[in-house]
C-alpha cells in the first residue's frame, strides 16, 4: 500500500514539491501501510485514509501566509472530526519556525470545530514567531472546519 | 483562489493536497513604525513629539529557496542638510538561500543575533514606548552589520535554533564610556573588514517559552597598532542570555548581557576616552494582561508591566580611569500597553531613571502608538 502510495503521488502534479514529506506525515499520523485514496470536493481534494475497510480519518494540505512565504500545513481528522495532528510540511519563512515543533502542534490534537483554537487561549504562542503562530491557527482552524463540514454533509465518506 | 481573512492574512487552500504550493516569484511588502510623546519631569524640558521610526519591510522570493528581505528605516521622519538628528537607513537588507529546515544561508546585511529587542524590534513585540536603555547602553539596537552565516533548526524535534554568522567588526573609535560598543558599530557604511567576527545564537522554545544564548567575538582596532594588531587585536567579547515566558494573561522576560573590553586601557590612551573594560547588566520584566480579569473571551489586551532594569557600562574599568557611578544605571519602567490586535500597541509609561552617583536623574512619561503588518 505504501508502494501504491507513493505511486499515486509521482502521478499527482507536484511541481519541485516534496510528496514523500506527505506520505511521511500520513504513515507518522496513521501507521505505516494505511490505504490511501484520494477524494475531490469542488476543487480541493481530501485524501482517505483507512486499513482493511476500516476508516482511520482524512487528510488535507493548506497553505497560509505567513509575513512573506506561504506555510504548508497538513490537517488529519480521525473518524470522529477530532484532529487527530497537524504537520508543517514545508516553511519556508525568515523566523517562526518554531509552528513546527511538536510541542507546540500538540496543542491542536483531539480539538474539534466546537473549540475556538484561539491563539492566547487555547493555543499558546511562542515569543518570536507570533506571525507563524497566527497564521497556521488560522488555517489549521478553516481546514479542520471544512474537513469536518463535508465530513458530517456526507461529500468525503 | 486566495481570500482575505483576519489580521490581514491569506490563506491558500491547496486545490489539490498533493499539490504542495511552490513559491512563485512573489514580492511582499510590509512594515512597522511609531509615534512617541515624551515629558520629562522638571523644568525647560517641555514634551516633545517625535515619529521616532518609519520602516518599510520589502521582501521578494525569486523561487522555493532563494528570497531577499529588507527593511529602510527613517528615523525621526525626516533628514535636512546642516540639521542635527534624522537618519535614513537600512536596517537589513540580505539573501536567503534556503537548502532545508536544518540550514538556510545567509549573506548581506544581518542583524547580530543578540538578546531579544535586536532580531524583534517591532513596536507591538516590546512593553514600553522607548526600547529599554539596556537596548541602547548595552546590546546597541537595532546592530546590523555585514557578512554572512547560517540559521536553520536542529532536527529531531529538539526544539532548537540556531543563527551564526561571520560579518564585520566594530571599531574602537566609537567605543564610549556612556554607551559601550554602540558607536563602534559600523552598520553596512564602508565597513572596515580588518578585524572578521563572529556572532551567533543557540534557542530553545517551547509554547509560551524562549530561552536563548547569544555571543559576539571580534576585534576592534582596525588599522590602529596601538589599540591592537592582528584580526583579533582589541577584542570585544560579549555573551547573553535571554528568555521570555507566556501564561495565560501572565507574561515575563529578561536579559543579560556582559561585555568585556579587555584592551579597554589602550583604547582609552588612543581616543582618549574612558570606555569600560566591563560592560553588564540586565532588566527583568512582567507583564498581566488586565482584560482577562473583565473580558476573558476578548481576543484584545490590556497589559500592565513593571520592568526594572540595572546595567553599567563602567562596570569595570582599566587602570588610569576613575569609574563614573553615574553610568550605573537602575531604571524602573511601570506602566500600560493596549493591544487592540496583535499587530498593533498603544502605549503608555512613566519611568524613574537613577543611577549609583543619584547624579542627574529625572523621571519621564511617555506615550506612544506602534503598529506593524
Amino acid at each position: 500500500m505504501t508502494l501504491a502510495l507513493a505511486a499515486l503521488l509521482v502521478t499527482a502534479q507536484t511541481p519541485a514539491a516534496p510528496p514523500t514529506k506527505v506520505a511521511g506525515s500520513i504513515a507518522r499520523l496513521f501507521g505505516p501501510g494505511a490505504r490511501v485514496d484520494t477524494l475531490r470536493v469542488d476543487t480541493v481534494s481530501v485524501l482517505r485514509v483507512s486499513r482493511a475497510d476500516s476508516l482511520l480519518g482524512f487528510a488535507a494540505v493548506g497553505n497560509v501566509l505567513g509575513k512573506d512565504q506561504p506555510i504548508t500545513f497538513l490537517v488529519a481528522i480521525d473518524p470522529t472530526d477530532r484532529l487527530k495532528d497537524v504537520d508543517i510540511l514545508v516553511y519556508r519563512e525568515l523566523y517562526g519556525g518554531e509552528v513546527a515543533y511538536e510541542p507546540w502542534r500538540r496543542q491542536f490534537r483531539g480539538k474539534s470545530t466546537g473549540d475556538s483554537l484561539r491563539v492566547g487561549k487555547e493555543i499558546r504562542s511562542i515569543s518570536g514567531a507570533t506571525i507563524s503562530v497566527h497564521a497556521v491557527t488560522l488555517g489549521v482552524r478553516r481546514m479542520l472546519a471544512e474537513l469536518a463540514a463535508w465530513h458530517q454533509s456526507g461529500a468525503i465518506r | 483562489m486566495r481570500t482575505v481573512v483576519g489580521w490581514g492574512l491569506l490563506v491558500v487552500m491547496a486545490p489539490c493536497p498533493l499539490q504542495i504550493l511552490t513559491a512563485q516569484e512573489r514580492t511582499t511588502v510590509g512594515g512597522y513604525g511609531e509615534v512617541h510623546y515624551t515629558n520629562p519631569t522638571g523644568p525647560k524640558t517641555p514634551p516633545v513629539v517625535n515619529l521616532a521610526r518609519f520602516v518599510v519591510y520589502l521582501a521578494h522570493s525569486f523561487d522555493e529557496r532563494l528570497a531577499f528581505r529588507s527593511e529602510l528605516e527613517v528615523e525621526d521622519a525626516k533628514i535636512e542638510g546642516g540639521k542635527a538628528g534624522g537618519e535614513v537607513g537600512l536596517e537589513q537588507a540580505f539573501l536567503d538561500y534556503r537548502l532545508g529546515d536544518w540550514i538556510t544561508l545567509r549573506t548581506g546585511l544581518v542583524l547580530p543575533p543578540v538578546g531579544i529587542i535586536n532580531e524583534t524590534h517591532e513596536p507591538p513585540t516590546f512593553n514600553g514606548v522607548e526600547r529599554p536603555g539596556f537596548d541602547h547602553d548595552v546590546i546597541p539596537t537595532t546592530w546590523r552589520e555585514i557578512g554572512l552565516g547560517a540559521v536553520g533548526t536542529i532536527p529531531g524535534g529538539s526544539g532548537l535554533a540556531y543563527r551564526v554568522y561571520l560579518v564585520n567588526g566594530l571599531r574602537a573609535d566609537g567605543l564610549s564610556a556612556a554607551e559601550g560598543i554602540r558607536e563602534g558599530r559600523q552598520e553596512g557604511q564602508q565597513a572596515s573588514f580588518a578585524n572578521p567576527s563572529f556572532t551567533g545564537r543557540l534557542e530553545w522554545a517551547r509554547p509560551g517559552l524562549k530561552i536563548g544564548g547569544s555571543f559576539w567575538y571580534g576585534g576592534t582596532a582596525d588599522t590602529n597598532a596601538a589599540v591592537g594588531t592582528g584580526s583579533f587585536g582589541a577584542p570585544v567579547a560579549l555573551l547573553s542570555a535571554d528568555a521570555r515566558y507566556e501564561s495565560g494573561p501572565f507574561a515575563a522576560r529578561a536579559v543579560v548581557a556582559n561585555i568585556s573590553v579587555s584592551d579597554a586601557q589602550a583604547v582609552n590612551a588612543a581616543y582618549g576616552k574612558s570606555v569600560g573594560s566591563r560592560i553588564a547588566g540586565g532588566y527583568v520584566e512582567g507583564a498581566y494582561d488586565l482584560l482577562r480579569l473583565v473580558a476573558p473571551a476578548s481576543s484584545q489586551k490590556l497589559n500592565a508591566f513593571l520592568r526594572h532594569e540595572r546595567y553599567d557600562t563602567q562596570a569595570s574599568v582599566a587602570a588610569g580611569v576613575t569609574r563614573d557611578r553615574s553610568l550605573a544605571r537602575r531604571i524602573t519602567t511601570f506602566g500600560v500597553t493596549y493591544k487592540p490586535t496583535w499587530n498593533v500597541a498603544f502605549k503608555g509609561d512613566y519611568q524613574l531613571l537613577r543611577n549609583a552617583a543619584a547624579a542627574g536623574e529625572s523621571e519621564v512619561l511617555s506615550l506612544g502608538v506602534g503598529y506593524q503588518f
